[in-house]
């Protein structure tokens, strides 16, 4: 049984008013969905946040689901839309700064293997970042990380090479540093 | 360095244990399972879209039933064949978009903004090659009268439309909205073609076409409100 596909039954489960299907179904899916969060440069408590946000709105739009779809794109589009929207709501009030041509920032305890996930894709502009981390990351297929994205299957593969041609300079930019660090 | 490299760095950086704080997941947990009920999920997006399609034909019909069946009989075959299909084209392309938006994460047959803007060039290119009485005699008053009444019915398809929809307006809002303004803007769109009698160019091309317009863009800020709140 693909995870999917296993996703699928706790859906359905879910659907049906199961105590026991909806929590398999939090605890499975909100460790992916706090990471989807994190990879976008927020912090552990923003994150904590959009995740409540978003059980609320997965589950008041629960029956907008159909049994046999997939389920990430679902649960990523909703994701996504209170990102989205949270994000709007606290624009004013925050600016951001964003530093897309400068190196990831590294962590201290990661630089002995290299570079974590959220530093690796934190140098990537947003709509890049989430198709790499829906594609690579959280395995979904092109369609599907079309459809959580509102975009075409082009589209998605466009934004998904722009996104390794920068990756592959600066992943060898920090080969290169972590070389001449070396004793 | 390769793709596969890259490939093998992300997978292996996202296979990492991402712990979760167990009081979040509590919080989650007391969100959602205290408010466990069955639901019911939504029918087939085809069988959504077939819903809607009856709206959008019922209106424009029972509009010109009301006000009169005027403007079919000026029409020549070749002029009425044209416009219906075109309408009837362009109203199965708009309830499936609309049907789309209602789904998180579904296929999007075409998004509503080039929906919108298919409508608007297609009826002002069908509007151009069929009629060629460019006088602008009574443009204002003629014009403002199919206007309202377009708009009216329009009204009332939207409203019908807002009852299929209502239940899949999650996330979305902005862009199904004007999914559904357009396609009730197709329906006032059609009312007008079988009742307005008046074939100049310019009334047709900037009145009728007007209320898919006005439809479309109302039906959008009405979602983008929804969203908000």
């Amino acid at each position: 049984m693909t995870p999917d596909a296993d996703l699928d039954g706790l859906m359905a489960g879910y659907q049906q008013g199961d105590p026991e299907a909806a929590a398999a179904l939090i605890r499975r899916v909100s460790p992916m969905l706090h990471r989807f969060f994190m990879v976008q440069d927020v912090s552990r408590r923003y994150a904590d946040d959009l995740l409540q946000e978003t059980w609320l709105r997965i589950h008041e739009g629960r029956h907008t689901y159909r049994p046999g779809e997939p389920v990430l794109p679902w649960l990523y589009a909703i994701a996504r839309h209170v990102r989205v929207d949270q994000y709007r709501k606290v624009r004013r009030v925050e600016t951001r700064e964003q530093q897309v041509d400068a190196l990831p920032e590294v962590r201290p305890e990661s630089q002995a293997e290299g570079p974590d996930l959220q530093a690796i894709l934190g140098s990537l502009p947003e709509s890049q970042r989430e198709v790499v981390y829906l594609l690579k990351v959280a395995g979904m297929s092109l369609e599907d990380v079309a459809r959580a994205t509102s975009s075409s299957v082009g589209s998605v593969k466009q934004k998904a090479h722009r996104a390794y041609e920068k990756l592959r300079g600066l992943l060898e930019g920090f080969a290169r540093t972590k070389t001449r660090r070396a004793p | 360095m390769t793709d596969k490299e890259i490939d093998r760095l992300l997978k292996s950086a996202g296979t990492a244990d991402h712990a979760l704080d167990p009081a979040v997941a509590q919080r989650v947990s007391d969100l959602v399972l205290p408010k466990l009920e069955p639901v019911k999920p939504l029918p087939s997006a085809g069988v959504l879209a077939m819903g809607m399609q009856a709206v959008f034909v019922s209106v424009a019909i029972a509009g010109a039933t009301v006000m009169g069946f005027n403007g079919l009989h000026v029409l020549n075959g070749a002029q009425g064949s044209l416009i219906f299909w075109v309408m009837g084209s362009l109203g199965r392309f708009a309830a499936g978009s609309a049907a789309a938006e209602m789904v998180p994460g579904s296929k999007r047959p075409v998004t509503p903004m080039l929906l919108l803007t298919s409508c608007i060039a297609g009826f002002i290119a069908v509007f151009a090659l069929l009629f060629h009485d460019y006088r602008m005699d009574r443009f204002w008053f003629e014009g403002v009268r199919c206007l309202i009444v377009g708009l009216g019915f329009a009204a009332v398809a939207a409203f019908l439309l807002w009852l299929i929809v209502r239940r899949g307006m999650v996330v979305r809002t902005d862009a199904a909205g004007m999914a559904i303004g357009t396609l009730a803007g197709l329906s006032g769109l059609g009312m007008l073609e079988s009742h307005c009698p008046i074939l100049k160019s310019m009334h047709l091309m900037v009145w009728h076409v007007g209320v898919v317009l006005l439809s479309g863009l109302a039906g959008y800020w009405w979602g983008r409100w929804l969203r908000r709140a």
